[in-house]
């Protein structure tokens, strides 16, 4: 059985009549995507026994160095060691940064992948891309996030759209406009939902949920009206795109008019003192707006920790005396706290909650950082060797997946590519890879990635 | 887009014998917290104040000795030659308590 989404195409096994005529003479190379978007079929995946429900992945721009951060070598020559020290972690055996003392108490929780690493490139674009989408692309072929494949598997519980981006989208990270957070194309019915506000501030608001002041309910409604009658001649001509921007239009309208959207967004609902303990900046409130997203039915949450490396203080560590000065006492006064306030908060929060069962957290960033300081303390870009982790779900935290040399230069043993974490994300929230496919080029079904799963990291 | 920290931190520190404790932190910006330790009016030691609630200064040379609690305010990143911070700064965020030995 192959599965488009949601749709069935029976195979070798039995073909029925109704999928012969959607796969046509010349096989699946002219499938009919609009048609099949439209059909709800049999389920492609295994939602009801799936042990992750949702997933939220915190993304770390500009990328911590492996060195100073997750994987520690305490014993390598001082211009690779760096300044930290590693802390013992309530698991033994496993040791990390000295700045991560709240996470160090909750490391039975997190399962480290320490050994991963890709060759193409060392932009900040590539590494998006691989981290997001978990392919390299170009303009041509744009590849859907993360978030959209799994708005298009499941779609939208309610009013809310199954993936958001906080607080903003990747903006200029100086390689281009590709960062791999797009629908790609699935189309616009599964972009994501940028916030486009700032939670941290006071007057916080999401434009997409207010109602211009000059429109009353009455001309909303009318609008509405108007626009389903606009609509009902697009489907005479039917394409894809029109159907795309059908459920764009239908997702506007429910964010604008449904409360329970606007509650989901109202951080003022939280009481002072776990907005404290989140962090009252915009890293930690964009966390605690991600809890209240997954609670209230989102899928899929992406939390972008800055949206560019350039002029401010963030984790692209290149000590150059510029417009990319960040050093480590960036790293010990604001990044590493900041994270380490927000994200164990998180896990806490989600887990008091009951959620973190059904949630995953994947910290994801775009690459490692060079083995060697440079000549002004910094590490430049390293896609050779880094670590990212994951936790919740069924996530078998305390343990760690791969290693690396003894300067963290390579993979040591278990290599891990960025594939293998997307398709471990997909596979712990119940889709079979093997039979859930995307649009590719020419609308031919295509897998969702050419990797298999970390089975190791399941418990 | 640069991170943005609502409001001011403020906490109440208070000395248990010569171990200082710190209540709540409200309105916490989330960035490195830290003991400052001063003796005669010199400061002798910072230290992360983060992880636990409470500290018990291990020197105990005769002196008065004053205990803050502060927190990194980030304004930019703009740095000097030798790598210090410009604007950004810690800030005290807590009343000062002290002892003398």
């Amino acid at each position: 059985m192959l599965h488009v989404g949601k749709v069935k195409i029976p195979l070798c096994s039995g073909l029925s009549r109704r999928s012969f005529l959607q796969v046509g003479s010349a096989g699946l190379a002219s499938l009919v995507l609009p048609q099949l978007l439209r059909i709800e079929a049999a389920r492609a995946v295994e939602e009801r026994s799936a042990k992750i429900r949702n997933c939220i992945t915190i993304f770390l721009v500009g990328s911590p160095g492996q060195l100073d951060t997750w994987d520690m070598k305490p014993d390598a020559p001082a211009e690779v060691r760096g300044k930290f020290k590693p802390i013992k972690t309530n698991v033994t055996g496993i040791q990390i940064c000295e700045h991560f003392p709240l996470m160090a108490r909750m490391m039975d929780r997190v399962a480290l992948i320490r050994s991963l690493h890709y060759n193409t490139g060392a932009t900040h674009e590539n590494g998006q891309r691989w981290m997001m989408t978990g392919h390299d692309f170009n303009g041509d072929n744009v590849k859907p996030h993360c978030g959209s494949i799994i708005s298009r598997v499941f779609g939208p519980r309610g009013d809310l759209p199954a993936n958001v981006i906080l607080p903003g989208p990747i903006g200029n990270t100086g390689a281009g406009p590709l960062h791999g957070q797009t629908a790609g194309g699935l189309g616009s019915a599964h972009e994501p939902f940028f916030l486009g506000a700032d939670p941290a501030l006071t007057d916080f608001r999401v434009a997409d949920l207010e109602v211009p002041k000059e429109q009353s309910a009455f001309r909303l409604d009318a609008r509405r009206h108007l626009l389903d009658q606009l609509d009902e001649l697009q489907r005479r001509t039917e394409s894809r795109s029109t159907q795309m921007h059908d459920s764009a239009y239908e997702r506007a309208f429910r964010l604008l008019t449904s409360p329970k959207a606007k509650k989901a967004f109202d951080l003022t609902a939280e009481k002072d003192t776990l907005r404290d303990r989140y962090g009252r900046n915009t890293f930690g409130q964009s966390c605690l707006m991600a809890r209240r997203l997954i609670e209230s039915g989102v899928r899929y949450v992406t939390v972008n920790h800055f949206d560019t490396v350039f002029n401010l203080s963030c984790w692209d560590m290149h000590a150059d005396g510029g417009g990319l000065n960040n050093t480590y006492l960036d790293y010990e006064r604001m990044l590493c706290p900041q994270f380490d306030l927000g994200f164990t908060a998180l896990i806490e929060d989600l887990e008091q909650r009951g959620l973190l069962k059904d949630t995953v957290v994947a910290v994801l960033s775009e690459f490692g950082r060079t083995p060697r300081l440079n000549g002004r303390g910094g590490r430049d870009h390293y896609p050779n060797a880094w670590t990212n982790f994951l936790c919740g779900g069924n996530i078998r935290g305390g343990q760690v997946i791969g290693s690396t040399d003894k300067i963290a230069s390579r993979p040591h043993d278990f290599p891990v590519e960025p594939p293998q974490i997307l398709a471990s994300i997909y596979h712990g929230m119940g889709i079979n890879l093997d039979t859930t496919m995307m649009p590719g080029p020419g609308d031919r079904p295509v897998r969702l990635v050419e990797a298999e799963p970390i089975r190791q990291l399941f418990a | 887009m640069e991170q943005k920290f609502d409001g001011t931190p403020r906490a109440e520190i208070r000395l248990d014998g010569r171990r200082v404790i710190r209540g709540e932190v409200t309105h916490d910006w989330g960035l490195l917290m830290q003991w400052e330790i001063r003796r005669n009016g010199q400061v002798i030691a910072t230290v992360p104040a983060r992880a636990e609630t409470s500290y018990l200064h291990p020197d105990t040379t005769p002196g008065t000795y004053e205990i803050v609690l502060q927190m990194w305010k980030y304004v930019d990143y703009k740095k000097k030659p030798d790598g210090e911070f410009i604007n950004s700064k810690f800030v005290e965020i807590s009343n000062k308590v002290s002892y003398t030995i």
